[in-house]
């Protein structure tokens, strides 16, 4: 076992976590956020997406272990005070929603985006959302609504993560 | 259910302690961003004993240059190496060749070196890096060496030692690549991947390099190719000439009919980019 410190979602963690443990089942088994999904763990779909130091990245091919002192992000972390971020409106508001499994890494790697490029073209958009597989809607939407987010986002309304 | 099995983890702070941890251990595997290693760990069935982490090793981390080199760290990530001003400007064939690699998740984890050190036929940089003449510094608990990328994949005996370093010659040398994928399961495979790379001298092209990357083997330098195109600009070279020389140097490939008429667009392409340019 080995002991380790992660900031989750602004919250500072002590954790003892199996030496072979990957970053998914810390978050999901330990810390008991469900919105980071266990799909093809090949790193292919994307579901299983978080923020580490400022990168969207696949937690399904992490170590905890690996990770320690890292600042995560997960969905459950994106809103303040019980309001949704704007880029979980802005999913709702233009219908890009359905199923609903691919939207927490959806947004995520839409938020690492929109971190460093507050007014990306569509181009940089599907180039962001890449590594995110959707089966129900197809991309139109999910586009238009980082699109949509990012010309309401104000820059304050950031949440910065710092680089380890 | 866990989803990989135990192993004992570690993550030493310098070179020197990962090196006599790569000793002890009996079975031990190296960890660089994980992208490949961790995913064949989960579905392998030999299983190491240890892992061990490079992530907070500063020696293996940075982008430089030195002498008439420049010396890529291999923990260097494929999204720093895209943003690198060293690479922009004197590589910018490594860096599209990075920009294609994997996707957005992938290029912010996966590093040169386990591209490299992963010795996984469908990595697409290898062949862009042999394209360039790149050399690798490696290093055991006998002392360090550098060896060319292409020796270091093709070396049958392996021994217990870390990549500490890649040497990229700075050079004016000018290079194509291109890429091709298919599509498994929604996701976008390597298929083929073709790097040309040349210098120009007063009569034509010189020191010219063709390397595919078949996704079946290890790199493949097209011999008859570089030598049929060496000169071009001084003389003639039919597309005929080169269709020729391609089907020669695959014969001993594991290249299938469809990869080799990518291949040969890709050579077509190549020639009329240098005759345009080398007229």
């Amino acid at each position: 076992m080995k002991n380790i410190t992660l900031k989750v979602n602004g919250k500072i963690c002590e954790l003892e976590v199996r030496d072979s443990e990957l970053l998914i089942e810390t978050l999901r088994e330990r810390l008991g956020f469900l919105g980071t999904k266990y799909s093809c763990l090949e790193g292919d779909c994307g579901v299983c997406t978080v923020i580490v130091d400022g990168k969207n990245v696949l937690s399904c091919l992490m170590l905890s272990a690996d990770c320690d002192g890292a600042e995560v992000l997960t969905i459950e972390g994106l809103g303040k005070d019980g309001e949704p971020h704007q880029l979980q409106k802005s999913f709702v508001e233009k219908g890009a929603v359905q199923c609903g499994f691919c939207t927490p890494g959806m947004i995520l790697a839409a938020k690492a985006l929109l971190d460093k490029n507050p007014d990306p073209t569509d181009k940089e958009i599907e180039k962001a959302i890449d590594g995110n597989l959707c089966r129900c809607t197809g991309y139109m939407k999910i586009v238009e609504a980082i699109k949509d987010a990012s010309r309401k986002i104000k820059p304050n309304d950031q949440i910065s993560i710092s680089k380890r | 259910m866990a989803l990989l099995r135990d192993f004992k983890f570690h993550s030493p702070d310098t070179l020197l302690q990962a090196l006599a941890l790569l000793e002890q251990a009996d079975s031990p595997v190296l960890l660089a961003g994980g992208t490949f290693a961790l995913n064949t760990l989960k579905k392998s069935s030999k299983y190491p004993t240890d892992v061990i982490s490079l992530r907070k090793i500063p020696e293996l981390n940075g982008i430089k240059t030195q002498d008439k080199e420049l010396w890529i760290g291999p923990m260097t990530r494929i999204d720093e190496l895209i943003g690198s001003r060293f690479i922009q400007d004197s590589f910018v064939c490594l860096k599209e060749a990075a920009l294609k690699l994997g996707t957005t998740p992938i290029r912010n984890m996966a590093t040169i070196g386990g591209n490299v050190a992963s010795r996984f036929y469908w990595v697409d940089l290898p062949a862009v890096l042999i394209a360039l003449g790149a050399r690798l510094e490696v290093v055991s608990q006998d002392g360090g060496r550098v060896v060319g990328l292409y020796d270091y994949l093709t070396e049958k005996k392996l021994k217990k030692e870390i990549v500490s370093g890649i040497l990229l010659p700075l050079e004016n040398r000018g290079a194509y690549h291109f890429r091709h994928t298919c599509t498994v399961q929604e996701v976008d495979t390597p298929y083929l991947g073709l790097t040309f790379s040349f210098t120009r001298g007063k009569e034509g092209l010189l020191d010219v390099r063709a390397v595919v990357n078949t996704t079946l083997s290890f790199p493949v330098f097209l011999k008859g190719v570089s030598s049929v195109l060496q000169g071009l600009g001084y003389k003639e070279i039919s597309l005929d000439d080169m269709r020729k020389a391609v089907c020669e140097d695959i014969k001993n490939t594991k290249l299938d009919e469809y990869r080799i008429q990518l291949l040969c667009v890709d050579m077509e392409n190549i020639l009329s980019l240098l005759n345009g340019k080398a007229a």
